[in-house]
C-alpha cells in the first residue's frame, strides 16, 4: 500500500470522498488527517462538494410503462381488392347416365319405327296428292261424265260436279245394294245399310269432298278427301226418288284424332299404343323403386 | 429482459435517470424527453439487455442522449430555466444547495455527469467509465478536477461573502 504523505494526500482525500478507498486505506487516511489539521480543513471543503441525495420523481413515469393494462386492439383488416378474380369454379361434370341394353334397343326400335312410318306417311301423302292431282286431271278431261264399272259397281256413276272453288270436283258414286264397291268405306256403308234392313235401297251414293283450300307441302299438294255416304231410297208410292242422308263419315276428323305429329312425321297413335304403355310402365316402375329406396 | 423486468426498471430507475438528466440539463421538459427516449430504446432492445444491467444501460443511453442534445441545442436559457426549477424545488436549503448547483453549472458536461453519477447513483469509477466510455483513470482524473473546481467555487470570496 502506498504511504500517505503531504505530496499525495489530496488524491487520497478525493478518493475518500468518492468512496473508492478500501478499509485499510481509509484508516490510514483518517490517521494522517488527524496528524495534519490543514488537511482536515481541506477534507471538509472537499466534502462540501459532494451532492446530497435528492429524491426526484419523474413527472410522466406512467407513459414509460408498457402494456401494463391489456388493451384490446382491433385486428387490422386488410382487404385484397381483387378477391373476386381469385375465386375458381370447378367445371360441372356431365351426369353419367347408365343405359341398359334393352333401353337402348327400345329407343333404337322406336326411332326406326318413327322414321319408317314417317317416310311411309310422307309417301302416302304424296301418293294421295298425286291421285288427287290425277283425278283432277281426269275430271278436267271429262268435266261432266258418268263412269260405270260393270264388274264391281253397277249403275255407279261418277258425277263430277264442279265445286264452287273449282280446285277439286266432288265425285258421286252410285252403287246398288247387291254390288261390292272397291272402296272399303263405300262397302261398309252399304253393309251398314243392309243390316238396317232397308227393303229397297236403290243406291248408295258416296261423295268425296275435298278441302276447299288444299294445303301445300313443297311440291306436293296435299288434298285430304272426305267420304260422305248418301243412301238413296225409292218411295213406295212410286213417286220420284227422294234422297235421304243417313250417315256421314268424316275421315278427316278421324284421321286427325288418331295421328300425332312428331317433328315432320305424322304418327298413328293406335300403332304405338302398346309401345307407349310399355314406356309408361317402365317409368312408373323406376319411380316406385326410387320411392321405395 | 422480459416485459415485466422492463416495467420493473421503469419503477426502479426512471426517477434516477430523470434526476441525472435534469441536474445535468437543468431543463425539465427536455429531461423528460430524454428519459422517454432512453426507456424507449431499452424497450426496443429489451431482448438483448440483461435485467441486472438495465440501470447502467439506461444511464449510458441517457448520458449519450444528453451529450447529443447539448451539442445540438446549445441552449442559452438553460441557466434561467434551471434557476426557476431549483427555486421551486429546493426552498429549505436554498443557500447551500443553490451555491452548490451554481458551482455544478460551472463544470463541463462530462465533469458534471461524472459528479452526478458518482454522488447520486454511487457508481464506481469502472461503472462510470462504462457509461461514459472513459477509462477508469480518466474518470478518476476528471472527477477529481471537478471536485477541486467545485471546492474552489465554494470557497471563492464571492460565495463566502
Amino acid at each position: 500500500m502506498q504511504n500517505i504523505s503531504l505530496h499525495n494526500y489530496r488524491d487520497f482525500l478525493l478518493r475518500y470522498i468518492d468512496e473508492e478507498l478500501d478499509l485499510r486505506q481509509t484508516e490510514a487516511l483518517l490517521a494522517f488527517v488527524a496528524l495534519h489539521p490543514e488537511v482536515q480543513q481541506e477534507l471538509e471543503s472537499l466534502q462540501s462538494t459532494k451532492l446530497d441525495i435528492e429524491i426526484m420523481s419523474c413527472p410522466n413515469k406512467a407513459v414509460l410503462y408498457k402494456n401494463m393494462f391489456p388493451v384490446i386492439v382491433a385486428p387490422e383488416t386488410i382487404v385484397y381488392p381483387n378477391k373476386q378474380k381469385l375465386f375458381k369454379k370447378e367445371k360441372e361434370k356431365a351426369p353419367v347416365v347408365l343405359l341398359k341394353w334393352w333401353a337402348v334397343g327400345a329407343a333404337a326400335v322406336f326411332i326406326l319405327m318413327v322414321v319408317r312410318f314417317g317416310m311411309l306417311d310422307q309417301k302416302t301423302s304424296s301418293t294421295t296428292s298425286k291421285n288427287s292431282i290425277s283425278k283432277n286431271k281426269v275430271l278436267k278431261a271429262f268435266p261432266i261424265s258418268n263412269i260405270k264399272n260393270n264388274t264391281t259397281i253397277n249403275n255407279s256413276t261418277i258425277n263430277n260436279s264442279v265445286a264452287n272453288t273449282g280446285s277439286w270436283t266432288a265425285t258421286k258414286i252410285v252403287a246398288d245394294k247387291n254390288n261390292n264397291t272397291s272402296n272399303d268405306m263405300e262397302y261398309a256403308a252399304a253393309q251398314n245399310i243392309e243390316h238396317q234392313s232397308i227393303p229397297t235401297v236403290s243406291s248408295i251414293t258416296t261423295r268425296e269432298t275435298a278441302q276447299t283450300t288444299p294445303s301445300y307441302h313443297g311440291d306436293i299438294i296435299d288434298v285430304k278427301p272426305t267420304i260422305i255416304a248418301e243412301i238413296t231410297m225409292p218411295s213406295f208410292a212410286g213417286n220420284d226418288e227422294t234422297i235421304e242422308t243417313y250417315e256421314t263419315i268424316d275421315t278427316e276428323a278421324a284421321s286427325s284424332n288418331r295421328t300425332v305429329m312428331v317433328g315432320a312425321f305424322e304418327i298413328d297413335k293406335d300403332k304405338f299404343r302398346g309401345l307407349f304403355r310399355k314406356v309408361n310402365a317402365i317409368i312408373k316402375n323406376k319411380e316406385n323403386n326410387k320411392n321405395e329406396k | 429482459m422480459t416485459e415485466k423486468d422492463y416495467n420493473e426498471s421503469v419503477l426502479l430507475y426512471a426517477d434516477n435517470v430523470y434526476r441525472f438528466i435534469v441536474k445535468n440539463l437543468r431543463h425539465t421538459e427536455d429531461a423528460e424527453d430524454i428519459v422517454q427516449s432512453a426507456f424507449e430504446k431499452l424497450w426496443i432492445h429489451k431482448d438483448s439487455v440483461e435485467t441486472a444491467k438495465a440501470k447502467s444501460y439506461l444511464f449510458t443511453v441517457a448520458y449519450h442522449l444528453l451529450i447529443d442534445h447539448t451539442r445540438k441545442a446549445k441552449r442559452i436559457s438553460i441557466q434561467e430555466s434551471f434557476e426557476n426549477d431549483t427555486q421551486t424545488a429546493y426552498q429549505e436549503n436554498k443557500d447551500l444547495k443553490k451555491v452548490l448547483h451554481d458551482a455544478l453549472a460551472t463544470l463541463s458536461e462530462t465533469q458534471r455527469s461524472l459528479v452526478l453519477l458518482k454522488d447520486y447513483e454511487g457508481y464506481s469509477y469502472e461503472e462510470i467509465g462504462e457509461i461514459t466510455k472513459l477509462t477508469t483513470d480518466q474518470v478518476r482524473v476528471y472527477l477529481h478536477r471537478a471536485r477541486l473546481k467545485l471546492r474552489n467555487y465554494l470557497i471563492s470570496p464571492q460565495q463566502v461573502l
